[in-house]
């Protein structure tokens, strides 16, 4: 089977979200292969985040459509809804930990409600999720009482849970210093490479993007579309966008330069 | 009482008086202030924090898990903390009835026992069950409807506890106005 023929794991199209009466992105239209690392990139308040929460069910879209295989997310029926969902695994920007239940309790809790699993079999399977994302002690720890990068563990520990499909990732490495945000990405990696889990995932560490991403879309927050699409290194090194350009490689866009007093021709 | 020489029914105004109005509705203004605006409070920090989405995002219901039990919790505690009140109150009134009023202790059980019957201590309980569910749900849905910034944390705790004390003062309203028709 060709490369073409192989259908891809979600499709966007035409995805236009608002915020209230704000429009946010319009248009937006990309494909996710399965088994990839998809980035979803752009720079701040660009609306990465409200597209991925319009791709995992929590923001309904102004129009178009977010087709997991052939079923489109948002004119499916409830129970359809249902069935796609639990194919998916979410990590929240800063893990979202339920703030009264410790981090073994967290991991815990999608098992007890969607499995009938006896309690030593969870116990077991919590112990096994959280060693696979390398959190070997504070299992009985409350959220508050563990460190950001921890959380972001015990995050992507609930979120590997239910064996998802697909693992959306909101701002993985956000607030964690450059070493962990290095082990997270091999995390990550390790992750997709071992499961064959498709990720999706909503960043703007040029590094972690650099680093671990096959794909992706860049949102321009002034245009409000996207208008890049491809692997991240291939866009720093080959897209001629200079919004685009400016974001991989970090460079400031130049103003022009304010002209000086009493100069009436500006700057020359 | 003591000017219209009817020190001895102060044993009966007492006993009315709590089981019917002051302890359903003294507990009621307590637990909205407390346990109304902390439930509140309590969900709209799982907004901001994205809790909430978590919940939804996994598939499970938000109002079976985190409501439910909260209303089902105040609405079954209310009752009981309301009798608690009454009892509380009733001895205060018996202590300064003997103490001050120099009624004897015997009289004031037998006038208790014939103001307050069962009738009137279940027409209490009833009312706090309402006004549990309501202080409840409403905070509830307050926490709920709070935007995802700390201020709206405050903002949401200030508003339960305001409309907790405003429907339980509406609701005793109603019942006040059922009880006098129904005449009991």
């Amino acid at each position: 089977m060709s490369a073409a023929a192989i259908k891809p794991k979600i499709r966007v199209r035409d995805l236009t979200v608002s915020y209230a009466a704000t429009l946010i992105q319009r248009g937006v239209s990309f494909d996710v292969k399965e088994g990839s690392i998809f980035a979803v990139m752009g720079a701040s308040g660009s609306g990465k985040s409200m597209i991925l929460r319009a791709m995992t069910g929590l923001l309904r879209p102004t129009a178009g459509s977010v087709c997991y295989g052939d079923l489109d997310y948002w004119t499916s029926s409830d129970t359809q809804r249902e069935q796609i969902g639990r194919d998916f695994g979410v990590l929240f920007q800063g893990g979202a930990l339920w703030s009264s239940m410790s981090a073994a309790e967290n991991v815990a809790l999608p098992l007890q409600m969607f499995t009938k699993l006896a309690v030593p079999s969870i116990d077991a399977l919590v112990q096994v999720k959280l060693s696979l994302v390398g959190l070997q002690s504070g299992r009985d720890d409350m959220p508050s009482h563990l460190s950001g990068g921890m959380r972001q563990r015990v995050g992507l520990a609930r979120a590997l849970a239910l064996d998802p499909q697909i693992l959306f990732l909101d701002e993985p490495s956000a607030g964690l210093d450059p070493t962990s945000a290095r082990r997270f990405d091999d995390l990550i990696r390790d992750i997709r490479d071992g499961f064959g889990a498709t990720i999706v995932m909503v960043s703007h560490e040029l590094p972690s993007l650099f680093d671990i991403c096959d794909d992706g879309v860049f949102l321009d927050a002034g245009k409000r579309t996207a208008i890049a699409h491809g692997a991240p290194r291939e866009l720093r090194d080959h897209s001629s966008d200079p919004a685009v350009l400016a974001f991989m490689t970090r460079a400031i866009p130049i103003a022009p330069t304010p002209a000086p007093p009493g100069d009436a021709h500006g700057p020359r | 009482m003591r000017r219209f020489g009817a020190d001895i029914y102060v044993a009966n105004l007492i006993g009315v008086a709590e089981v019917r109005e002051m302890a359903p509705i003294m507990t009621a203004i307590v637990m909205s202030g407390r346990t109304g605006s902390a439930y509140a409070a309590q969900i709209a920090t799982m907004q901001g924090t994205e809790e909430l989405d978590a919940l939804q995002v996994i598939g499970i219901p938000v109002d079976d898990y985190l409501i439910l039990p909260r209303v089902t919790a105040l609405s079954i505690m209310m009752p009981l903390l309301n009798l608690y009140a009454a009892a509380l109150g009733i001895f205060g009134g018996f202590c300064v009835a003997i103490s001050m009023l120099n009624l004897s202790a015997a009289v004031f059980v037998t006038q208790m026992q014939d103001a307050v019957t069962i009738p009137e201590v279940l027409f209490g309980i009833v009312k706090s069950f309402a006004f549990g569910a309501w202080v409840a749900i409403s905070s509830c849905r307050i926490g709920l409807r709070a935007g995802r910034s700390t201020n709206d944390v405050g903002h949401a705790a200030t508003t339960a506890s305001v409309h907790g004390i405003v429907g339980v003062i509406m609701i005793d309203a109603i019942f006040a106005g059922c009880a006098n028709a129904l005449g009991i």
